[in-house]
C-alpha cells in the first residue's frame, strides 16, 4: 500500500490528510521523495526503504538521532529501521508544523528511550547526552561531569523518585519549555 | 490485572500502541494484529461522544486506518452525524484557507532556512523584523487612505473649501508668515542636501505636516474635514499599533507566566529540548553540538563554583556588593555624560545656521552623537558587567536593560531639548515666545522641524547600518578567511548578536512613532527601510557570520523585546499627547493653524453632532462611567489572581500525590514478588525461568501502566 504506485489516489490522499497533520502538498511532496528513494533500491523489500537509504535524506543525514528516529517509526517485523511510505508519513506528521505538543513529546520520549523499556534511566540519559554533545571521544563530557549532569536531571524531573523519568514526568518538563514545539520540526 | 498476566508481561518489551482501547494485545507480536474488544462495556459510552481527532493519537498508520474505518462505519448510527460532517468540512475549509494564506506570508521560506541554519534566536529577530514591516505597511496604508489621498485629491481638484475656524488675529499677524517655497532652479548638490535633511523642496511637500491644509472640503453634500481626519488618524494609528503588539504579546505572555520565571528545571529542559531537528548540514550540526557541550559544561562548572562559594566570608560579600554599587555608579555617570552630550549637540545644531556641506553636518550632529554613544556605551557596559560577577542570565538581562535605557532615553533627551527651544523652556511670557506662544524667530513651523529631526534620525540609522555592513562586516570576513595570522583567528568571524539588533529595531520604530504625526509619510519610509534591512541582514548572516556560540532562549526574550517595544510606544504616545494638547500649533502652516491647541478640532466636531450622540459621548468620558469601569476591572484582576494561585497550589498537591502513589506501587510490587516467591516455592514445579531480579527502583514499566490520559478516547476519566 502506498509507495508503489506512481501517483496517489484521491481517496488515499484524503485518508492520509485525515490521519496525519500534513497538508495535501506536504503529503504529495513526501510521496515524491519516497518514490525517488525507492527507485534507487534494488532489494526485494518492495514497499519498504531500508534505513540506510532513508538516512541519505538531507534533513536526516546529520541528525544525531537519525537512527533512533527510523527505529521508532518503523513498523517492520525485522526491527531493522526500514520505513514504508506510511511510516514515513507518520514520521513527517509527528515532526510537522501543526502536530500537537502531546504527539511530539510522546515521540520524543520514544526516541530518547534507547533501550525501549518505557522509561529513561541513567543509561538512556547518558546516551542522550552523548548524542547531544558529539559522539567522538574529545567531544564527550567527562565521567564526573556526566554523573553530575544526570544527577541534576533526575533530581529536577523525577517526581516520584524511582530513578527513572517516565512519560508523564517527561511531558511535564516539556510542557514548560516554550521552544520545544518549534525545535522538534523537520520540514521537507 | 491477573497475577500471571502481570508476570508474563513483566519481562517483555512494551507495546507502545496499546493504551486505552482495551486491546488484548499479546506481547512480542506484530502490533498490527489488533483485536478489538467489541464486547467492552465502554463502547456504548463512546458512541455518544464525537469521534476523536485521529491524528492526535500516537499510533502508527495501520492502527489509525483501522480506527478510522471503525469510525466511518459508526458515523451513520450516531445521531449527531450532521455535526460530525460539519466539523470535518470546517476543518477542511480551514486547511484550504491556511494554504492560500501561506502564499501571502512574507519571506516564509527564507526565515525557515535561517532558522534551520542558525537556530531559534536568530530566527526570532527576523520574525520580529517581519512583524514591524507589516505593521508599518498597514499603518502607512491607513494614513494614505484617510489623510494623504484626500489631501491630494482635494488640492488637485480645487474644490470649494472653507477654513475650519476663524480667529480674531491682532498682534499675531507676524506669526502667519511662513514661506518655505524654494527657488525654481536648484543646484544639484543643494538638491541632495535637501533630500537628505528634509529642507528646501522637501519641506513644503506632503512629507511634512506643514503642507496640509486646515480646510473642510464640501461638495454635493459630501464634506471632509481634513484637520479632524488628521487628528483621528493619528489616534487610530497609535491604537492600531497597540492592538497589534498586544495580540502578538498574548501567546508569549501566557507562556512566560506559566513558566514562572527563569530556568526552573534548567538541566532537564536543556537536555530534552536542546536539539533543533530542523538543523541541516554537518557543519551546523557540529557547531550546535559544540554549543550545547559548552553550555552544559559552563552550567555545571558554575554550579560547582556556587557550591564552593556558598560560604563566602562577610568581608568578601561586603566587598562584592561595594564593587557592584560602584560599577552601577560608573554606568550611571557614563549614561549621564551621554545625555549631556546629546543635549549640547542639539542646542548647538539648532542655534547655528550654516549652509552647504558644513550645514548638513551640523544638522546631523544630534544623530551622530546618538549613534556614537549607542556604539560605545554598550561596549563599555558589557565589559563592566563582566566585572560585576553576576550569573550569566542576570548579566545578559542587566546589560540589555542598560542599553534599552540608554537608547530610548537619549531619544527623550533630544525631544526635551527641542521642546525647550520651541517653547522657550515652557515660559510663554518670554520675549521670544510672546506673540505666537512658541519661538517664532527660530521655528516658523515647529511641527515640520520636529518631523525633519525624526526623518533625519531614520535616514541616518539606515545609512549607518548600511555602511557598517559594507565597510566593517564584509572586510572582516575577507580578512579572517584569507589572512591566517593568529590575531585574525582569535577575533574570528562575526557573530550575529540578536539582542543589540532587536534593540536597534525597537529604537527605529520608536523614532517612527514619535515622528509619524509630524511627518505622515515616515511609516512608509520605514517600511521600505526595513524591507531593505531584511535582505541586507540576511546576506550578512549567510556570508559573514558564524553560527552562534551562545544559545538564545527565544520565547522569554521575545516577550522582553515586545515589552521594550511597548515602552517605546508609551514614550512616543506621551510625546504626541503633550504636543497635541499643550503646545500652540503654528500659525503659518499645517491643518491646525488658528486653533489654540491641536486637540480643539475634536470637541468642535463633537459639538456639531446630534444631541443624543453628544450626550452619549459625554457620558462615556465622564467619571460616572469610568470609575465603575475601573472598579470592575480591579475585581476581575483579583479573580484571575486567585485562580492562578489556586492552580499553583493544585500543581504542588498533584506532585506530592505522584510521589505517594509511586511509593504505594513499589510496596505492592514488593508484596506481589514475595507472594509469588512463596507460591512457587510451595509448588515445587518447574516454572518460568526467573530472570535476574532487577533492583526495586527499576520497576517493570509497561506502556499500559504509564499511558497518558491525554490519549484516552473515553474523555470522562
Amino acid at each position: 500500500m502506498g509507495g508503489t504506485s506512481s501517483k496517489l489516489s484521491k481517496d488515499l490522499l484524503s485518508e492520509y490528510q485525515e490521519l496525519t497533520f500534513l497538508t495535501k502538498q506536504e503529503i504529495l511532496m513526501a510521496h515524491k521523495i519516497f518514490s525517488e528513494l525507492q527507485d534507487k533500491e534494488n532489494g526485494p523489500y518492495g514497499a519498504r526503504v531500508s534505513m540506510e537509504k532513508v538516512l541519505t535524506l538531507p534533513e536526516l543525514k546529520s541528525n544525531p538521532f537519525r537512527k533512533r528516529i527510523c527505529q521508532v517509526f518503523s513498523t517492520s517485523d525485522l526491527k531493522d529501521g526500514s520505513l514504508s511510505f506510511e511510516d514515513f508519513l507518520d514520521l513527517l506528521s509527528a515532526f510537522s508544523d501543526s502536530a500537537t505538543l502531546e504527539i511530539k513529546s510522546h515521540y520524543a520520549f520514544r526516541i530518547f528511550d534507547f533501550d525501549d523499556d518505557g522509561t529513561l534511566d541513567a543509561r538512556d540519559l547518558e546516551k542522550l547526552v552523548n548524542s547531544l554533545t558529539g559522539e567522538t571521544d574529545d567531544t564527550r563530557l567527562t565521567g564526573e561531569e556526566m554523573k553530575q549532569l544526570i544527577g541534576n536531571i533526575l533530581e529536577e524531573s523525577d517526581i516520584d523518585k524511582d530513578g527513572t523519568v517516565n512519560l508523564s514526568e517527561f511531558q511535564h518538563v516539556i510542557s514548560r519549555s516554550p521552544d520545544f514545539v518549534s525545535s522538534f520540526k523537520i520540514v521537507l | 490485572m491477573e497475577l500471571r498476566e502481570f508476570n508474563n508481561q513483566v519481562h517483555s518489551p512494551p507495546d507502545y500502541p496499546s493504551p486505552s482501547l482495551r486491546f488484548q494485545t499479546v506481547p512480542d507480536q506484530d502490533t498490527s494484529a489488533v483485536q478489538f474488544d467489541w464486547a467492552s462495556p465502554t463502547e456504548d459510552a463512546e458512541d455518544s461522544k464525537e469521534p476523536r481527532n485521529l491524528r492526535e493519537l500516537p499510533l502508527h498508520m495501520g492502527l489509525k486506518k483501522a480506527l478510522w474505518q471503525v469510525q466511518q462505519m459508526r458515523v451513520p448510527v450516531v445521531s449527531s452525524s450532521w455535526n460530525v460532517k460539519q466539523s470535518q468540512t470546517f476543518r477542511r475549509f480551514c486547511e484550504v484557507a491556511n494554504y492560500i494564506l501561506s502564499y501571502f506570508v512574507l519571506w516564509k521560506r527564507g526565515i525557515q532556512k535561517i532558522g534551520g541554519h542558525f537556530g531559534g534566536g536568530v530566527q526570532s529577530y527576523f520574525l520580529f523584523l517581519r512583524f514591524l514591516v507589516i505593521l508599518n505597511f498597514l499603518s502607512s496604508l491607513l494614513i494614505a487612505a484617510f489623510v494623504l489621498i484626500p489631501s491630494i485629491v482635494f488640492r488637485s481638484m480645487n474644490l470649494n473649501s472653507t477654513i475650519a475656524s476663524t480667529v480674531n488675529l491682532t498682534d499675531e499677524e507676524i506669526c502667519l508668515q511662513y514661506d518655505p517655497k524654494p527657488g525654481a532652479l536648484l543646484v544639484f548638490y543643494t538638491f541632495i542636501l535637501d533630500l537628505v535633511s528634509g529642507t528646501g523642496f522637501m519641506e513644503y511637500s506632503y512629507l511634512f505636516y506643514g503642507y496640509y491644509d486646515n480646510s473642510v472640503t464640501e461638495s454635493n453634500g459630501f464634506s471632509y474635514n481634513i484637520p479632524l481626519a488628521y487628528m483621528l488618524m493619528a489616534a487610530f494609528y497609535f491604537l492600531f499599533c497597540l492592538i497589534c503588539m498586544i495580540i502578538r504579546m498574548g501567546d508569549t505572555a501566557r507562556l512566560v507566566v506559566v513558566m514562572g520565571g527563569e530556568a526552573v528545571g534548567g538541566y532537564s529542559m536543556e537536555v530534552f529540548t536542546g536539539w533543533n531537528h530542523g538543523l541541516q548540514g554537518d557543519f551546523e550540526t557540529k557547531a550546535k553540538q559544540n554549543n550545547l557541550r559548552h553550555r552544559l559544561q559552563l552550567d555545571l562548572e558554575e554550579e560547582r563554583l556556587k557550591k564552593k562559594a556558598a560560604s563566602l566570608t562577610l568581608g568578601k560579600t561586603v566587598s562584592l556588593y561595594a564593587l557592584r554599587v560602584f560599577l552601577n555608579l560608573v554606568v550611571l555617570i557614563l549614561i549621564g555624560a551621554t545625555f549631556y552630550g546629546i543635549a549640547q549637540a542639539t542646542l548647538f545644531s539648532q542655534s547655528m545656521k550654516l549652509t552647504g556641506f558644513n550645514g548638513l553636518l551640523l544638522q546631523y550632529l544630534p544623530s551622530m552623537v546618538i549613534t556614537a554613544s549607542n556604539f560605545v556605551v554598550p561596549l563599555l557596559c558589557n565589559k563592566i558587567a563582566l566585572l560585576e560577577k553576576y550569573s550569566a542570565g542576570t548579566t545578559i538581562i542587566l546589560s540589555l536593560l542598560r542599553v534599552v535605557f540608554l537608547r530610548l532615553v537619549s531619544l527623550g533627551v533630544l525631544l526635551y531639548t527641542l521642546w525647550e527651544q520651541i517653547t522657550c523652556k515652557g515660559e510663554i511670557s518670554n520675549n521670544n515666545c510672546k506673540p505666537c506662544h512658541y519661538n517664532y524667530a527660530q521655528y516658523k513651523c515647529w511641527e515640520t522641524r520636529v518631523g525633519q529631526e525624526m526623518y533625519k534620525l531614520t535616514l541616518f540609522d539606515f545609512l549607518i547600518t548600511f555602511a557598517t555592513l559594507i565597510l566593517v562586516e564584509f572586510p572582516r570576513r575577507i580578512v579572517v578567511d584569507h589572512c591566517l595570522c593568529k590575531l585574525t583567528q582569535l577575533v574570528g568571524r562575526q557573530e550575529f548578536l540578536v539582542a543589540p539588533n532587536v534593540l536597534a529595531l525597537v529604537y527605529s520604530q520608536t523614532v517612527v512613532w514619535t515622528g509619524a504625526f509630524f511627518c505622515p509619510l515616515l511609516p512608509f519610509i520605514n517600511t521600505i527601510k526595513l524591507f531593505i534591512f531584511y535582505y541586507c541582514k540576511k546576506t550578512t548572516l549567510f556570508q559573514n557570520c558564524q553560527p552562534a556560540t551562545r544559545n538564545f532562549r527565544s520565547t522569554t526574550s521575545n516577550f522582553f523585546f515586545m515589552l521594550v517595544l511597548l515602552f517605546g510606544w508609551t514614550l512616543s504616545s506621551m510625546v504626541l499627547l503633550y504636543s497635541v494638547t499643550k503646545i500652540h500649533p503654528s500659525y503659518g502652516c499645517g491643518p491646525f493653524r488658528l486653533n489654540t491647541a491641536m486637540w480643539d478640532v475634536v470637541p468642535g466636531a463633537v459639538n456639531m453632532l446630534s444631541h443624543t450622540s453628544k450626550e452619549f459621548l459625554f457620558y462615556i468620558g465622564s467619571e460616572k462611567f469610568s470609575i465603575p469601569l475601573f472598579l470592575f476591572s480591579c475585581v476581575l484582576l483579583c479573580y484571575v489572581h486567585a485562580l492562578t494561585s489556586v492552580h499553583g497550589k493544585s500543581v504542588t498537591l498533584l506532585k506530592s500525590q505522584c510521589k505517594l502513589e509511586q511509593r504505594d506501587k513499589q510496596f505492592l510490587v514488593r508484596q506481589i514478588e514475595e507472594l509469588n516467591a512463596k507460591v512457587q516455592k510451595k509448588q515445587h514445579e518447574p516454572q518460568q525461568p526467573q530472570t535476574e531480579t532487577k533492583p526495586l527502583y527499576h520497576t517493570e514499566t509497561q506502556w499500559n501502566q504509564h499511558y497518558n490520559n491525554a490519549f484516552d478516547l473515553d474523555t470522562d476519566t
